[in-house]
């Protein structure tokens, strides 16, 4: 057995713990409390806990694709706290474990999740510094133990930013929710992953700073619309930032990541992206949608030097939710027949499409996949996902998907000349 | 009046159609060894830039290409060669169909600009190839271009037809509507640090694979790809003279691969097939749907070496050139293709030379990119002026040396 699997297992057992400590929770106690996850409190408001989690993966895939059949996806460890009512923080970071199929493989820390500092003393404006998600994108902003699925869709992945430095003001103003903020480049998924070409005595160049703002509303019941649709939510995100010379767009890369379907093209100039999402629970039920587009400037970008058409990524989902079990989809879900009490714990279906395509605003002469061509070949990735999450505790749930991924063209797939593939996972979440 | 003015117009017309570049224009004119081309690429600075500092490397860069009034757009271009690789002045490969498959230049899908940087005279390759076709051997068309990037003049290149399925379909031609250009392709890789004489290197496809870069039909088995040449290789090392002819010439065109080497012999190549470092610079093709394998020329910078370069220079170190001409018939072919050579060049080759070396001449001293001085270019071309007369003696002395035939007056 590989290390990895080792280190797997042991956060599997250390998973049950939460499952025999619930109830024990004290808030009053101080020290070392169970409070949802090991705690130690130090006075009011005054606390430290430790959080972590691993998802453990086993995989098929039709037709094979090189994918490893067995991952520890993501394996983190951090702690956060309290210090004050006014101020709370975090720290996080990811645990990778080498490759398991080599002997004297090891775990290693990786990168840093979140890192920041809130100042809340006010619902209406409250500050945040350091390192987290900038604010587009509904599902990249969801915390992996709540999502439908084993992995967000394409769009979250490829055009949402994710992570960055930086510093934001978000609160809320009646029913309507803000988030503003500036960072220092333009998210991890859009750091770049190849070296830039400088000529001698050039420095090396980056993204940013980037600017973003996201406003999110309860539409229907601002509107005085009472009954189920009460919990729909909408709201409209954007995001600016200038990008340095070189081929730093965004690209598409497949489902699995094993393949760009398209590759990143030169870009220079300004960055945006336009989003908008609708979230919405009745009852046992969700449906969820979002939309976003991003826009990339290409001055100077042709084989003659001369401005191009912008490049575009265009990404939307649809997606519905359903507990069989009963359970209502709000925040918090309360599993109405526990595992342990002898229920079946919460049973969810679930059900996913997906685009996410790259192309040119041109669309005029002979398209190429040149990443300096005016018109530049479109390629898409249409994805269904369909899945059961099996919700076994607070900390632990079972992910079973089927994913379905169908390539525009075919000449630009994970294996070239194959347009569709299956693909399928059983995922043990566990998140404290 | 009006049906005046319609046949002014037809006649205009007419006449604008037929000195329209493009109409007129085909491979066989880009390639027209008579004339010195012009060719533009217009590729972003950055990519220039990037291209010649990487130019070990073999990443693509997209460029437009000029060629006599003719612009194809968004080509893809990479640095090439193995010891001619430059960064001052790179060899390059154009990939018409890089960026859009459909996409041909002249039925082309791809050229090789030669950088020349190997060969201080600037025509041994092109006057090579021109007196292997004479000779009817399978050789790419050739002949010389100026090269401009971005508008300015990037030196003097050899303008080299691809070895690819195109030209298979060239040599090959049809049979009914079926281009016979689906056969196996090979190019010849020269392995660092590990010389090839022929010898058999065992039953797995490893050691040929890596002597034999695949350049078509790659999604094929294994088996199917190098399996051939496992075999012919095996055959070869391990068949006696008396089965040798019916075993092999399945498989090999033995009179095809005699009159390669003999007239590689005869151009003095040092490193071609009988290379002094083992085997060298050839393309291998497996006919469509046979067993029989052809080689093809491929990069004859370096010939013309000297005039008394012996005429069975290391034709016992090869295992296939040894067998072969162990048996008499292809012994007298080799003889015979070398007297053939001879009789070929000697009203041709001196003119022909002296013929490019004016084609080239100014584009040569005006190319201050390449790797030598001008004197050195005008050293190197009376030094190979030279050549034609001496090696046409030397060849026929040696050949009546070897036959018994009577020896030609001049020899020593």
């Amino acid at each position: 057995m590989t290390r990895a699997s080792t280190f797997a297992l042991i956060l599997i057992a250390l998973a049950a713990q939460p499952l025999f400590a619930q109830g024990k929770k004290d808030k009053d106690r101080r020290g070392f409390v169970w409070d949802d996850r090991p705690t130690i409190v130090f006075g009011k408001d005054v606390k430290v806990a430790v959080t972590g989690r691993a998802l453990v993966e086993w995989r098929w895939f039709d037709p094979d694709i090189g994918e490893d059949l067995f991952a520890l996806r993501a394996g983190r460890l951090g702690v956060k706290g309290e210090l004050t009512k006014h101020v709370d923080w975090e720290i996080e970071r990811e645990i990778g474990a080498g490759d398991p199929n080599k002997e004297d493989s090891r775990i290693e820390f990786g990168d840093w999740k979140d890192v920041f500092v809130r100042w809340r003393t006010y619902d209406a404006a409250r500050v945040k510094a350091g390192r987290f998600k900038i604010p587009f994108g509904l599902e990249q902003n969801t915390g992996v133990s709540e999502l439908d699925f084993a992995y967000r869709a394409l769009g979250s992945q490829k055009i949402a930013p994710g992570r960055d430095t930086g510093v934001m003001v978000s609160g809320a103003l009646g029913r309507l929710g803000y988030e503003a903020g500036i960072f220092d480049d333009d998210g991890d998924n859009a750091e770049f992953s190849e070296n830039q070409f400088v000529e001698e005595g050039q420095d090396l160049a980056h993204v940013g700073p980037s600017y973003a703002v996201r406003v999110t509303g309860d539409l229907f019941r601002a509107l005085g619309v009472d009954g189920r649709l009460r919990s729909a939510n909408l709201g409209f995100a954007y995001t600016n930032a200038d990008v340095p010379e070189g081929l730093n767009s965004l690209r598409g890369e497949s489902f699995w990541g094993t393949e760009d379907f398209f590759e990143r093209v030169y870009v220079k100039g300004r960055r945006q992206r336009f989003g908008a999402q609708f979230d919405w629970t009745p009852g046992p039920t969700s449906l969820r949608a979002e939309w976003m587009q991003s826009r990339e400037q290409r001055k100077e970008q042709s084989n003659r030097n001369q401005d191009l058409s912008d490049f575009i990524g265009n990404a939307w989902y649809v997606a519905g939710t359903w507990f069989v079990t009963g359970e209502d989809k709000d925040n918090n879900i309360k599993i109405r027949r526990p595992l342990l009490k002898g229920g079946p714990g919460a049973i969810e279906l679930a059900a996913r499409y997906e685009q996410l395509g790259f192309a040119s605003a041109s669309k005029s002469g002979t398209a190429f996949t040149n990443p300096r061509a005016d018109y530049l070949t479109p390629n898409t990735d249409s994805v269904f996902t369909f899945g059961v999450n099996w919700i076994t505790s607070k900390w632990t749930r079972v992910i079973v998907n089927a994913i379905h991924e169908d390539f525009e063209d075919a000449t630009r797939t994970p294996e070239p000349g194959t347009s569709s593939f299956w693909s399928g996972l059983v995922r043990l979440n566990i998140v404290f | 009046m009006r049906q005046l003015i319609r046949t002014g117009v037809l006649l205009i017309a007419f006449a604008l159609g037929l000195s329209s570049p493009v109409a007129a224009q085909t491979s066989d004119d880009l390639f027209n060894p008579e004339v010195l081309q012009r060719i533009d690429l217009w590729l972003n600075d950055q990519d220039w830039a990037k291209l010649k500092a990487a130019f070990q490397e073999n990443t693509y860069y997209p460029a437009d290409m000029t060629w006599n009034g003719t612009t194809v757009y968004n080509v893809g271009i990479r640095s090439r060669g193995l010891g001619s690789r430059s960064s001052t002045k790179p060899g390059l490969r154009v990939d018409f169909d890089r960026y859009n498959g459909g996409q041909h230049f002249l039925g082309l899908k791809s050229l090789v600009l030669d950088n020349l940087t190997q060969d201080r005279t600037g025509i041994k390759e092109t006057t090579a190839m021109r007196f292997f076709t004479r000779l009817g051997i399978i050789a790419p068309r050739e002949t010389h271009t100026r090269l401009y990037v971005n508008g300015s003049y990037a030196g003097l290149y050899g303008l080299v037809e691809s070895v690819d399925k195109t030209m298979m379909g060239r040599v090959f031609g049809s049979i009914g509507d079926n281009v016979q250009n689906d056969g196996y392709l090979f190019e010849y890789n020269y392995v660092l640090g590990s010389p090839w004489r022929f010898t058999y290197e065992g039953s797995a496809l490893a050691p040929y694979k890596a002597r034999f870069d695949i350049k078509t039909n790659e999604t094929h088995a294994e088996s199917a790809i190098w399996g051939p040449i496992e075999e012919l290789v095996r055959l070869v090392n391990d068949t006696s003279s008396a089965l040798f002819e019916q075993t092999i010439g399945p498989k090999l065109d033995l009179p095809a691969f005699v009159r390669y080497i003999s007239a590689q012999n005869f151009i003095a190549q040092n490193d071609g097939f009988n290379g002094y470092d083992g085997m060298n610079n050839f393309f291998f093709y497996r006919l469509e749907n046979s067993s029989k394998h052809v080689f093809i020329a491929w990069d004859e910078d370096v010939a013309f070496l000297q005039p008394d370069f012996g005429i069975t220079t290391r034709n016992e170190d090869n295992v296939l050139t040894r067998k072969t001409l162990e048996l008499p018939a292809y012994q007298s072919q080799y003889f015979s293709v070398l007297s053939e050579a001879a009789a070929s060049a000697s009203d041709w080759l001196r003119p022909e030379m002296q013929r490019q070396f004016d084609m080239i001449h100014n584009a040569m001293l005006e190319d201050t990119v390449k790797p030598y001085t001008n004197a050195e270019y005008a050293a190197d071309r009376e030094t190979l002026l030279a050549f034609p007369d001496a090696r046409i003696t030397y060849v026929r002395c040696e050949v009546a040396k070897q036959t018994g035939a009577t020896r030609p007056s001049g020899c020593q």
